[in-house]
């Protein structure tokens, strides 16, 4: 067991060096020169070699790439291009933004879902399930830009439900703007989760420990909420666990549309700006997010499950 | 069951609290603050580091303050003295400009003036000395050098010492920029340029004390001090900046006199009223069009040009509808100095070199419809080079080849080694990703299908794209040039071939003839003869094609009805200071809305 | 000499064609294809380009989806989209399929050190998040459809080559496997012309979910500038002309390009949901 623990945890390490090398390729090898938009409307050629200088782009790569995992290491990440503010900084303020919509919504999402998955399963089979499986389909086969569009316009404008867009920072303030991206986060996500969950719990009825519960005589909710749930409650939440590092950048399209300061929104305007040293802050964020989520739930589904077998 | 339904009971009760008790702008505390939106991100307060950037340089425009300033009434506007006191006195050979400063005027309060135990200290005439020694440290990378390089004596040399130094010494003098005493400024330029007076305004000559330098270093950029109307309170990244009132401010007044029109357009009611005129400003960075105009038609924005999607809903046959005159909005038309513009690059072997092309390709363009899909109307073709409201422009010039004739065009293109188009490659137009920026280059890309030439358009984002240019990679480009200062040299200067890539002549135009009237005319002052020499000079570009000349954008505004004392005009940057907000108007009209 | 089980495709047809759903997706899928081929072939909405002075005119007899902007028939636009929607489905399957399936392969079946290197890669690869991959790639490759197929055609192979690399590992040990060795088969023909078909229905399932992902990354990157070049009617570009102009009042635009990629994209999902079931269900947690 702790040989596992120690060789699983170990392996974080190959993974994110390899991370940093992925992105130090796409993006310092062929990302392209910031000086020009530092210059200005009225650069010179001397100058062009001075920032160069400056920002280390003469250096030869291998030189660049220790530079660049030294901030990843440190999380320091230096300054962005564009704005010249501090990456580190910039990413403290966008987080509470970000997680303010992200996880109140993911949150509900879930427990939704687990809500109507469950109830599916009651239902199996029957019109219901049928229905709601193809609605929650017809759900996600819709782009969610589309959505943002048209609620934006038809319930913000339109009907004056929800400010079209802006930001308050203050803790009560900020609700009212969080709103209607979180609204449209959460009919976004339930199709898929919806679906997921009820794959999940389906797959737990049919097991052999279920028809024994039911030969003892428990009823169907019996059954479904003291045993089934308990068990599928494993796989969800491993799911959940690793959709979790995917929060942190709230919604790209969401901030974006609706002026919320977040990380996604700060993602958004580094593409528009080429802003690369930002674009890899984030992505190896991202990236060491995910590992260690990941981690964490390899980790606890080997306490938790006996069955697991260990690799 | 239960228990999940009791948690979403709970949350959405806790929810609909907190909304119920939230706390926006709608506070009374603002009521009195200008409220802007700015359709793009600021960048950060530093004039050496943001200097140029337009959005950046409107929020500086109300924090710092410069020697001079524009008039804000008077057209064609001029520079008057703003921080400095009086008109500075000019020696006969033009080279040598002194300055008085005006007395008692004080930075803002901030900690970092520790001497004083955070009370602002008092503005001197070396506080200008450092802080443009700061455009010129070559550690800064300013982009607003320019307006110093290669004018001030000894500019240049402070600079290219501290290059090859690696350290920059503040406390070596700088021959052309001297403290004659506490309140007196001298400039001593190497020739002369009439010119310099209207630097004086940019946001590169702002005056910021060197102790803010020295105890926030870079992060400066986001805790800026001057003199100005107003004091940095917050900004929140991308959403928006606060400045408040400066408690502290010099005396200044709203100006007594302006053009004919502004006694009847109320204008002149604040005349010789104690500025800034409100409590302070709340500036949100709104880049969508729709959020903006949506939140201006909920009264929460003072002012919007309106943008292009709702222009037919609110102005019929030139008028506002009655549902905005019924809730106080009112319209006002303005022209701006400005300019947009299809660039070829003339080093570029294909488009470069034949000037039939470039010709044919200008003639295809049907720039009415241009104007009606996508300026609503709201713009004048341009005819040439120079743009209206400045020194220098022509309303009565034609350019041939602005006109829209396809039969023409199809000659030129004859000419030019191509019928038909038959054997010309495609041409590569480079294009900043945004907003409709897409569609005006399908409709470039379809007017130049009518006479056989195929478009390919690259969108870039914003770097991309200047560097693409900068390193004279690009075939053709879109872009526009709006006036920094009041005179037509500002435009004149993009055909200059010393300014040629990675200077402003993007397209690399090169022509000895228009070189040499270039600079008999730098160093002349507005008259007669230096009109006939920028009309040559106009002559020349017009005729040669370096650009495919579009429009220049004619702004139609909104104004709340309680927002008073709006004038536009491009170049001013400091105007926050003179708007007025009715409070009772305001309160009356908002239920209106 | 052991063969995979004769009866597998048989047995999931049946199973397939009597979920009366699918099939209607498949022949929806099948009108789609079609038109896209005719469109591709410039046998059917060769007009999609035509101006008109009927900027913005709303849906009438003669235009059933309006104009936009520029006169342009909506409809005729749609029309075109389908083929840029199904060419991404294709494209980047051509692009990832070969890839995931030959790294898994070569994982699953070699196993030790040529897997670990693998794995590294593909975890590697998969801690990126997506869209930050693609938007990557696109900027280095440049903007244009072109960078859109190749750009999440190399970013979308990793769950194909895990599944992949699962049954390779699972398979090796079988006793056709065995039995092909004995008889001298080297490794390249134990892999593919014995593994591998037993691997062809988790490509399928993989292939039909692979249009649904590139329908609606396209969309995004068009938002964001990185997709079609302009002048390409593509239902991403239509979108996000929409958001400027449902203000104005003209939903036709949003709407075609909407109902369009709706049909579709369900359509797919559907399909993929149904092919699961009918060739393995015991994969429904894990594709």
């Amino acid at each position: 067991m702790l040989a596992y623990v120690v060789r699983r945890t170990l392996y974080v390490i190959p993974v994110v060096l390899g991370v940093t090398l992925i992105t130090f390729i796409l993006f310092n090898i062929v990302g392209g020169n910031p000086v020009y938009q530092k210059l200005g409307k009225h650069g010179s050629e001397a100058e062009i070699k001075i920032l160069s200088h400056e920002m280390g782009l003469d250096l030869p790569l291998s030189q660049q790439y220790f530079f660049y995992l030294k901030q990843c290491v440190t999380f320091d990440f230096g300054r962005s291009w564009s704005t010249n503010q501090e990456i580190s900084s910039m990413i403290s303020a966008g987080i509470g933004p970000s997680l303010s919509l992200a996880v109140p919504a993911f949150a509900t999402s879930v427990l939704l879902s687990i809500f109507i998955a469950l109830g599916l399963a009651f239902f199996r089979n029957s019109i219901i399930d049928r229905v709601m499986v193809v609605t929650s389909l017809a759900g996600i086969s819709i782009s969610l830009l589309v959505y943002i569009i048209f609620f934006q316009y038809f319930l913000s404008y339109k009907l004056g439900l929800f400010p079209i867009s802006g930001y308050d920072s203050t803790w009560s303030g900020r609700w009212e703007y969080l709103l209607l991206p979180g609204i449209i986060w959460v009919i976004t996500s339930l199709g898929n989760e919806v679906l997921l969950y009820r794959t999940i719990i389906l797959d737990e009825i049919f097991q052999d420990y279920v028809r024994t519960a039911r030969a003892k005589g428990l009823s169907e909710k019996m059954v479904l909420f003291k045993h089934v749930l308990k068990n599928a409650m494993i796989p969800i939440i491993t799911n959940v666990v690793l959709e979790i590092p995917f929060l942190y950048t709230g919604s790209l399209l969401l901030e974006n549309f609706f002026g919320i300061p977040g990380l996604g929104g700060m993602t958004v305007q580094a593409l528009a700006n080429s802003d690369f040293p930002v674009i890899k802050t984030m992505t190896y964020v991202g990236s060491l997010l995910y590992v260690l989520f990941n981690l964490l739930s390899d980790l606890s589904y080997a306490f938790v499950d006996p069955r697991i077998e260990l690799d | 069951m239960k228990k999940n339904l009791k948690t979403l009971f709970i949350f959405s009760l806790t929810s609909l609290a907190l909304i119920s008790c939230s706390n926006n702008k709608g506070d009374s505390r603002y009521e009195n603050y200008v409220h802007e939106a700015i359709i793009a991100n600021v960048k950060g307060f530093d004039p050496v580091a943001s200097g140029e950037d337009l959005y950046s340089g409107i929020v500086m425009g109300q924090i710092y303050e410069s020697l001079l300033q524009y008039n804000y009434l008077e057209r064609p506007t001029h520079a008057e003295p703003n921080l400095a006191d009086g008109m500075p006195k000019i020696s006969n050979d033009g080279t040598t400009y002194t300055f008085k400063i005006k007395k008692g005027v004080y930075f803002h309060d901030d900690p970092c003036f520790k001497e004083t135990n955070g009370k602002g200290r008092e503005l001197e005439a070396s506080d200008f000395i450092y802080s443009w020694k700061r455009t010129a440290d070559p550690k800064t990378h300013s982009d607003t050098f320019w307006i110093f390089d290669g004018k001030v004596k000894g500019m240049n040399e402070w600079r290219d010492e501290a290059s090859k130094a690696g350290v920059t010494d503040y406390s070596k003098p700088i021959e052309g920029l001297t403290a004659l005493d506490k309140y007196t400024l001298q400039i001593k330029l190497k020739k002369p340029a009439p010119l310099f007076i209207y630097f004086m305004t940019m946001t590169g000559s702002v005056a910021l004390p060197h102790e803010v330098a020295e105890t926030y270093g870079p992060e400066l950029q986001n805790h800026p001090v001057g003199t100005g109307p107003y004091k940095f309170r917050s900004w929140t990244r991308n959403a928006e900046v606060i400045l408040d009132r400066n408690p502290n401010y010099r005396e200044a007044y709203y100006p007594s006199k302006g053009e004919e029109s502004d006694k009847a357009a109320g204008l002149l009611n604040d005349a010789g009223k104690k500025l800034p005129l409100n409590d302070g400003v709340i500036f949100t960075e709104v880049v969508e069009d729709q959020p903006r105009w949506l939140n201006f038609r909920k009264g929460i924005y003072d002012w919007i040009n309106i943008p292009k999607d709702n222009f037919d809903s609110t102005v019929k046959n030139g008028e506002l509808v009655d549902e905005f005159k019924n809730q106080g909005v009112v319209l006002t038309k303005w022209v701006d100095p400005d300019l947009t513009f299809d660039g070829f690059n003339m080093e570029d072997p294909l488009v470069g070199k034949n000037k039939y092309l470039r010709q044919a390709m200008s003639m295809a363009i049907d720039t009415n419809e241009l104007i009606e899909k996508f300026y609503n109307g709201r713009a004048i073709g341009a005819q040439g080079p120079i743009p209206p409201t400045l020194v220098g422009y022509d309303p009565k010039r034609i350019d041939p080849y602005r006109q829209y004739n396809l039969e023409k065009a199809k000659e030129l293109l004859k000419k030019a080694g191509y019928p038909g188009g038959k054997g010309l490659p495609e041409i590569v137009y480079e294009l900043n990703n945004g907003g409709t920026y897409r569609q005006m280059a399908e409709f470039f890309q379809q007017e130049q299908a009518k006479i056989g030439i195929k478009i390919r358009i690259n969108m870039d984002t914003w770097p991309e794209f200047l560097e693409k240019i900068k390193v004279r990679k690009a075939q053709m480009y879109g872009l526009a040039w709006s006036a920094d200062y009041p005179d037509a040299e500002n435009y004149l200067q993009l055909f200059y071939s010393k300014n040629a890539s990675p200077g402003p002549n993007n397209s690399n135009y090169n022509n000895p003839e228009f070189d040499k009237l270039y600079e008999k005319a730098s160093v002349m002052l507005d008259s007669p003869e230096r009109n006939k020499l920028y009309q040559r000079m106009a002559d020349i570009v017009v005729e040669d094609c370096p650009y495919i000349f579009d429009v220049h954008r004619k702004p139609h505004v909104l104004t709340q009805g309680w927002f008073k004392n709006y004038k536009r005009n491009f170049i001013i940057l400091n105007y926050i200071k003179y708007y007025r907000i009715d409070l009772a108007e305001k309160a009356a009209l908002k239920k209106k809305l | 000499m052991e063969t995979p089980p004769v009866g597998l495709w048989e047995e999931a047809a049946q199973r397939f064609f009597k979920n009366k759903l699918a099939v209607v997706c498949l022949v929806i899928i099948c009108i789609y294809s079609a038109l896209a081929i005719l469109t591709w072939l410039g046998l059917v909405a060769t007009d999609y380009s035509v101006t008109s002075a009927d900027s913005y005119a709303p849906p009438s007899k003669l235009h059933l989806f309006g104009t936009d902007i520029f006169g342009r028939d909506v409809l005729l636009r749609t029309i075109q989209g389908i083929r840029i929607a199904i060419s991404i489905g294709l494209v980047t399957s051509l692009i990832a399929i070969p890839i995931g399936v030959f790294l898994g392969a070569l994982a699953g079946y070699f196993g030790g050190r040529v897997d670990e290197l693998i794995v590294w890669f593909y975890t590697t690869m998969d801690s990126i998040p997506d869209l930050l991959k693609i938007i990557a790639l696109t900027f280095v490759l440049g903007r244009g459809l072109m960078s859109v197929y190749i750009s999440i055609g190399f970013t979308t192979w990793v769950n194909l080559c895990r599944l992949v690399r699962g049954e390779f590992l699972k398979h090796k040990t079988r006793d056709y496997v065995h039995a092909a060795s004995a008889l001298g088969a080297g490794h390249l023909r134990k892999m593919f012309v014995h593994i591998l078909p037993n691997v062809f229905h988790i490509i399928l399932i993989n292939f039909s979910s692979r249009f649904i992902l590139g329908i609606k990354t396209e969309v995004v990157l068009s938002y964001l500038g990185l997709g079609v070049e302009p002048g390409q009617p593509s239902w991403g570009i239509m979108i996000d002309d929409a958001k400027l102009e449902l203000a104005r009042g003209v939903w036709w635009q949003l709407a075609a390009a909407t109902f369009a990629m709706f049909f579709l994209v369900l359509a797919f999902y559907i399909l993929t949901d149904a092919l699961r079931e009918a060739l393995d269900p015991k994969l429904r947690n894990k594709t």
